[in-house]
């Protein structure tokens, strides 16, 4: 990666699944925010919800700014994800793996946005994983699988800053390998 | 909309229809009013039944909350209106000042001028706050 470039990175992922606390957990700067008050607390029992999109960013140490863009996690704001997801470098997908939906959710996720950035990297953090249970990551990994692709997957607290940073750096390190691989 | 009937107040529901009504009625040009929650979902729309209004309501509230978002980031206040000109009308998008938080987005042709609907849709704003605020 060539020093003091600009990359932009997408965090998706359904409604809860931490997005905007992953963008504000290692954000260099408090991130900008568009919550409102949740409606739909019969999807997710929340205060507030994103409607529009996070921007955070981070500062690398050669220089290289990573904007970190946010979706809405609703179905209704889908016409956000084509627009945040167009340019990106890269996407990481977080999941609620207390949500029974979570494969469902993976492959709807997967599919929307392998068709948005399909040459990009792909992440996928599994937030409230049952503890424990490998067997969730391996039922991710059949679904991606099942999509005729393979991405990393990691349990994540996302209030961890350091998981966060996990995901992006595994999503930079996929881009290097594949520029040495052009190379 | 079955679900955001659900989700609000009927009182409020049927309160925004009325002025939305009354609105478009004082002004022809105007082809979609819809009065939105600050989280997307429809709350009254005029025509009723538009297949498009819900996709209205989510965009125009995702594009009020960047209007604030970047209101706070030039270090302004007090955000008012969103207009959108195009060749063949204007699309306007209206906070409130109310609890819960709504906003407006008016769709009118180009006839209207954008002067007089900037005018009557911020009566209509006020008139809405007002009526909230009883």
């Amino acid at each position: 990666m060539s020093a003091a470039e600009e990359l932009k990175i997408v965090f998706t992922g359904p409604m809860g699944a931490g997005k905007t606390t992953a963008i504000a957990a290692v954000s260099d700067v408090p991130p900008v925010s568009t919550e409102m008050r949740n409606h739909d607390q019969a999807s997710f029992a929340k205060a507030a919800t994103t409607v529009a999109l996070d921007l955070g960013h981070i500062g690398l140490d050669d220089g290289t700014i990573v904007r970190l863009y946010g979706t809405p996690g609703q179905e209704r704001f889908s016409f956000m994800w084509e627009i945040l997801g167009r340019g990106s470098m890269g996407v990481i997908l977080l999941l609620d793996g207390s949500n029974p939906d979570v494969l469902a959710e993976l492959r709807k996720y997967a599919t929307v946005f392998r068709g948005i950035a399909p040459e990009q990297p792909f992440i996928v953090g599994l937030g409230r994983a049952r503890p424990g249970d490998d067997e969730q990551l391996d039922d991710c990994a059949a679904v991606l699988k099942s999509l005729h692709f393979s991405a990393p997957i990691f349990s994540v607290d996302v209030r961890r800053r350091e998981d966060v940073l996990l995901l992006i750096e595994t999503l930079l390190t996929s881009l290097e390998v594949r520029e040495q691989d052009l190379s | 909309m079955t679900i955001s009937k659900q989700r609000f107040d009927p009182a409020l529901m049927r309160l925004g229809a009325q002025h939305l009504e009354a609105f478009a009625l004082a002004n022809p040009d105007v082809t979609l009013a819809v009065l939105t929650s600050g989280d997307g979902f429809e709350v009254a729309a005029y025509p009723p039944g538009q297949q498009t209004s819900a996709r209205i309501a989510a965009m125009s509230s995702s594009m009020q909350a960047l209007s604030e978002a970047l209101t706070r980031e030039a270090g302004l206040t007090d955000n008012r209106n969103l207009i959108i000109e195009t060749g063949s009308g204007t699309v306007m998008i209206l906070g409130l000042a109310s609890t819960p938080p709504l906003s407006l987005a008016i769709v009118a042709k180009s006839g209207e001028l954008l002067g007089k609907l900037l005018w009557a849709s911020r009566n209509l704003g006020a008139k809405l706050e007002s009526s909230l605020r009883k």
